[in-house]
């Protein structure tokens, strides 16, 4: 471990660390442009000038580009490293547009942020800037060229470390010119990044333009609902609308990245459609009358039909909180069937996967970048998980081998641009060859026996689930030894069916005399809902998913429910019946609907949902790494 | 080569090659055989050679006219370097432009390979080495050795960052050499005539060897021709130039190429050899002088250098891609007579901070900028007083 002096404050730091990052340890933060943790140095922007003044370099030096050396002393106020950062930014500032007052980037822009630092603020250069066309990127990101500096983050994450190969650059000079290749919209699954990426507003999103600035966003920790891999993000929330989604680091999740389904899946949140009040009958009732007629009409079926007549499902969407509170639910309401699952086979397979992990045994995403040798069962990553798709290529650019085993989808492959080999079986994969040989299964495709075989291969495990909580559901599924619904409906003994955030097609409960649905999609099933209650969505509420690999992880409530700003009827704007609370506001998260229904039925009252073996969850930071529960 | 084939080893070529005390003539002088040395011995995987043909720099064309005459001494030059480092497979990476030039080689590559002097087994030796031409796209930055790696590999010419050296990690990871035309022709000489006959052609004890000098500018005879190193400036313009235009004097000149800050009449004496040029603050570089007459605007001459290199400009870092033409627009405006004082702040800043650009380019051209400031500032502050260009009638 190197130790040097950087402004006079001793630090030692690990091998192999470059000195910008040593300084940002010892807290001195020197500003960069190109330099990107995930991207590396490459030494292009020269901002992270520093003045070498011992060691075995001397000089004015890019901090990015030089590993931290055993008796370095550096400084970072030296008069000549300041004039040259100063200079950097002058370069950059004499083509650089001061839109910043119609850019979406002011406020959460780099270069605003150093060039404030430097203290330029008077133009010298008297020549013309340069400007030029912009393309359409598609539907997501927009593109600004004439402010970009030039810092070829954008090409490289989008080539190098995207696999992508229809963005990049162009021309040389000042009319250097990065974007795509030709027209049309940006092809990578990947694209949203770019906008994280990009130290200023090149590329910005297109949804959220004009919506807000940075200051003005309601933001906090949050984790992505819409795969299994549970990537860290930071929704933004204004006027009720979530406006978009940042990446949020996890080094053992996601890194520094999202996928476009987990970056722009933003609308439903905001959809008009979304059901906002609780129903009787097509009604709108209050959430009391609501819910006392949900606990009068399950009482009313047990008496009839018997004890056991009616079905709780959950789903693997629905945070572990509901889910583990719908199990004691079960036992106060009587019912004969508790249910994580509306499919048998999906039930069966995430079931069989979260059975054989171990803390050992299981594979991370961050132990998947780390592998030397990758198999990958039946599965299209793109699919399953689209960020694990990322992390097998950081494997493959660091030199690994990647199996794809019997028959996997080529497609994922060609979009992240790596290089495969195929095998009929798992058996031919040589993992004895390698040092950390990783298995990735999917359970959309694979049944049962052969996850169980995946298993068996004795390397560590990355099993692709079907929602956000889905190992979550999978764990309490084999501790109360649950049925599908499916399942429980071929007995022919449900006669009342109390689904909370599950998807069931609607045609699968004809003949049910009873239907209650609790949910903040707008499904087929909560139309069809005989009582109907409405809650909140994960930006909405605090909770906790466990992810594919058994990681409990934390997500705060971002915004206050409600219905948009945006998109309410003029008429009714300014409002003139005035309230206390927002119209469409009065949401509960599942958790706090089943602990009510619990309270009715004769529970205790319920003021922290995770118990027992969940208890150890409660107070995770949600800006950490989560804690695996395996 | 066929000496070197019969009865030296690759060891002796190269040390052949180190005692001859020869230094690149691609325009920094590095001895030659010392950057042979550093290709690790005995790794495996294969190594390479470039020849660096991409002679773009205004006041340079020694190389093109090396090639239109003798393409042959640069195939046999390449030869025995391939032999010396134990190359198998050597590029000759050829400016776009110099069509002629690719022409003669390919030619010249060709009768090799038919005469048994290319390709596998050569001469019945056990030695192999393949030639191939690449004609560049065409970029100034594709003479900087690591960029010119990157085009012949069919990416950006950016350049990399050094270290690794390409003599560790070159072309395709692997170790490379790359040599200038004219230090590749030199080979041939120094193993048929020995290391000391090529020391002794200089006319100074300290220098090594013949070079070519390729004159412009001012004088009667542009020309360019082998001379042995050492010889002063003034003998350079009075003998083979054949002296100033009629009427004209001299006043400055750039030594080695656009990218090497001036002389002037005070240097007429100075030998011209690397380190003599350079312990006057300049540099030998290509051996490329451009002579200017008296009437020449030194401000003039400095923008449209400075012109060239902004324009060269690879864009990859930001002091070359934007500082370059920040000068050139503070240039113009002073030869348009609408400069002010504070400009010449800022070009000696630029003198300065463009020295910590990504590559040589930028460092490369503030050399004429900062002999400007050094050298004619009277001259640059007439600009500015007199709202005007002196030399413009």
């Amino acid at each position: 471990m190197p130790k040097l002096t950087i402004d006079n404050i001793e630090i030692e730091v690990p091998a192999g660390t470059n000195v910008l990052e040593a300084a940002k340890q010892a807290g001195i933060w020197i500003p960069h442009f190109c330099y990107h943790p995930a991207l590396g140095s490459v030494g292009a922007c020269r901002l992270c000038a520093m003045k070498f003044i011992e060691g075995p370099v001397k000089g004015l030096q890019m901090s990015c580009m030089l590993p931290a050396q055993d008796g370095m002393v550096v400084s970072s106020t030296d008069p000549e490293a300041l004039r040259m950062r100063q200079l950097v930014i002058e370069w950059l500032m004499i083509n650089h547009p001061h839109d910043c007052p119609v850019c979406d980037a002011g406020g959460e822009c780099l270069l605003q942020d150093y060039t404030v630092a430097s203290g330029h603020g008077i133009r010298r250069y008297k020549g013309k800037k340069h400007t030029f066309l912009n393309q359409d990127l598609g539907p997501h990101v927009q593109h600004e060229m004439n402010r970009c500096i030039e810092c070829y983050r954008c090409a490289r994450y989008y080539q190098e470390f995207a696999g992508g190969d229809d963005l990049g650059v162009m021309g040389s000079a000042t009319r250097v010119y990065f974007g795509r290749f030709k027209e049309g919209k940006l092809e990578s699954p990947f694209s949203g990044n770019l906008l994280d990426i990009c130290p200023t507003g090149v590329y910005t999103d297109k949804k959220a333009r004009f919506r807000a600035r940075y200051w003005d966003y309601e933001m906090a920790p949050s984790v992505c609902p819409w795969c299994s891999l549970g990537c860290n993000t930071i929704p933004a929330a204004r006027y009720r609308e979530l406006l978009k989604t940042m990446a949020r680091r996890n080094d053992q999740v996601n890194g520094w990245f999202l996928c476009d389904r987990g970056r722009f899946g933003n609308s439903q949140v905001n959809d008009p459609e979304r059901p906002r009040s609780p129903r009787l009958d097509s009604r709108e009732v209050s959430w009391d009358v609501a819910l006392d007629m949900l606990v009068g009409r399950l009482g009313e079926l047990n008496q009839i039909h018997g004890e056991g007549c009616i079905a709780l499902v959950g789903s693997t969407r629905m945070a572990l909180e509901g889910a583990t509170l719908l199990a004691q639910l079960a036992g106060l309401c009587g019912a004969g069937f508790l249910c994580y699952y509306t499919d048998q086979e999906e039930g069966d397979r995430n079931v069989t996967a979260v059975s054989r992990m171990t803390d050992d045994n299981t594979a991370s995403m961050a132990d998947v970048q780390a592998s030397d040798c990758i198999a990958v069962l039946n599965c299209d990553l793109l699919d399953e998980g689209p960020m694990m798709a990322l992390a097998v290529r950081q494997a493959w650019r660091k030199g690994a081998r990647v199996f794809l085993v019997g028959g996997s989808s080529q497609e994922w492959t060609k979009t992240v641009s790596i290089e495969v080999s195929d095998v009929d079986t798992l058996d031919a994969v040589p993992f004895a060859d390698f040092k950390r040989p990783v298995v990735i299964c999917g359970t959309l495709r694979n049944n049962p026996a052969y996850i169980e075989n995946a298993a068996k291969a004795g390397v560590k495990t990355a099993h692709l689930l079907s929602g956000p909580n889905a190992c979550g559901a999978a764990l309490l599924a084999k501790e109360h030894e649950t049925t599908s619904l499916a399942e429980a409906l071929a007995s022919g003994k449900v006669k009342g069916v109390l689904a909370i955030e599950a998807d069931i097609p609607a045609e699968l409960l004809t003949g049910i005399p009873f239907v209650a649905a609790a949910d903040w999609l707008p499904t087929d099933l909560v139309k069809r809902a005989d009582i109907f209650l409405p809650t909140t969505a994960w930006v909405e509420m605090d909770g906790t998913f466990v992810n594919n690999e058994g990681r409990g992880q934390r997500f705060r409530r971002v915004m206050n429910p409600g219905l948009p700003i945006k998109g309410l009827d003029p008429a009714i704007h300014p409002p003139r019946i005035h309230s206390k609370t927002a119209p469409g506001s009065d949401l509960r998260p599942a958790w706090r609907v089943i602990a009510q229904l619990m309270e009715r039925l004769g529970g205790d009252k319920v003021v922290e949902p995770l118990t027992g073996r969940w208890e150890k969850l409660r107070d995770i930071p949600p800006d950490g790494e989560g804690i695996r529960i395996l | 080569m066929k000496k070197a084939l019969a009865g030296m080893s690759p060891d002796d070529v190269q040390q052949a090659v180190i005692d001859s005390g020869m230094r690149g003539r691609g325009g920094a002088g590095f001895p030659t055989g010392r950057k042979w040395s550093f290709v690790p011995r005995n790794l495996p995987g294969p190594r390479y050679l470039i020849c660096n043909c991409d002679e773009m720099e205004p006041g340079t064309y020694k190389d093109r006219v090396l090639l239109e005459k003798n393409p042959y001494l640069l195939v046999e030059g390449m030869i025995l370097t391939a032999y010396a480092i134990g190359v198998q497979h050597a590029f000759i990476f050829i400016r776009r432009g110099y069509e002629t030039p690719a022409a003669n080689l390919r030619r010249a590559i060709t009768e090799a390979h038919e005469a048994g002097f290319l390709g596998k087994n050569i001469l019945g030796s056990g030695i192999s080495v393949e030639l191939d031409l690449h004609l560049s796209a065409g970029r100034y930055i594709c003479g900087e050795e690591t960029a010119l790696m990157n085009a012949l590999e069919g990416r950006r010419a950016n350049p990399r960052s050094k270290p690794p050296f390409p003599a560790i990690k070159g072309l395709w990871e692997s170790p490379t050499v790359v040599n200038n035309v004219e230090t590749l022709s030199n080979v041939p000489f120094i193993i048929s005539h020995g290391p000391t006959r090529f020391k002794e052609l200089a006319k100074l004890p300290e220098a090594s060897g013949m070079k070519l000098f390729c004159i412009s500018g001012h004088v009667n005879n542009t020309v360019c021709v082998e001379l042995p190193l050492g010889m002063t400036l003034g003998e350079i313009i009075d003998g083979p130039c054949g002296g100033m235009l009629p009427g004209r004097k001299f006043k400055g000149c750039t030594p080695g190429g656009a990218a090497t800050p001036y002389l002037t009449a005070d240097h007429l004496n100075l030998p011209m050899d690397f380190d003599t040029v350079a312990a006057v603050g300049s540099r030998l570089g290509t051996g490329g002088i451009v002579v200017f007459d008296s009437d020449t605007c030194m401000v003039g001459a400095t923008l449209n250098l400075t012109r060239f290199f902004a324009h060269e400009s690879c864009g990859w870092c930001t002091p070359c891609r934007e500082g370059l033409p920040y000068v050139r627009e503070i240039l113009t405006r002073i030869e348009a007579g609408r400069g002010v004082p504070e400009d010449i702040d800022i070009l000696a800043e630029h003198a300065k901070y463009l020295n910590y650009a990504f590559c040589a380019l930028a460092p490369g051209a503030t050399g004429p900028i900062e002999a400007l400031l050094r050298l004619f500032e009277d001259e640059l502050r007439e600009h500015i007083t007199k709202k005007c260009c002196p030399f413009r009638r």
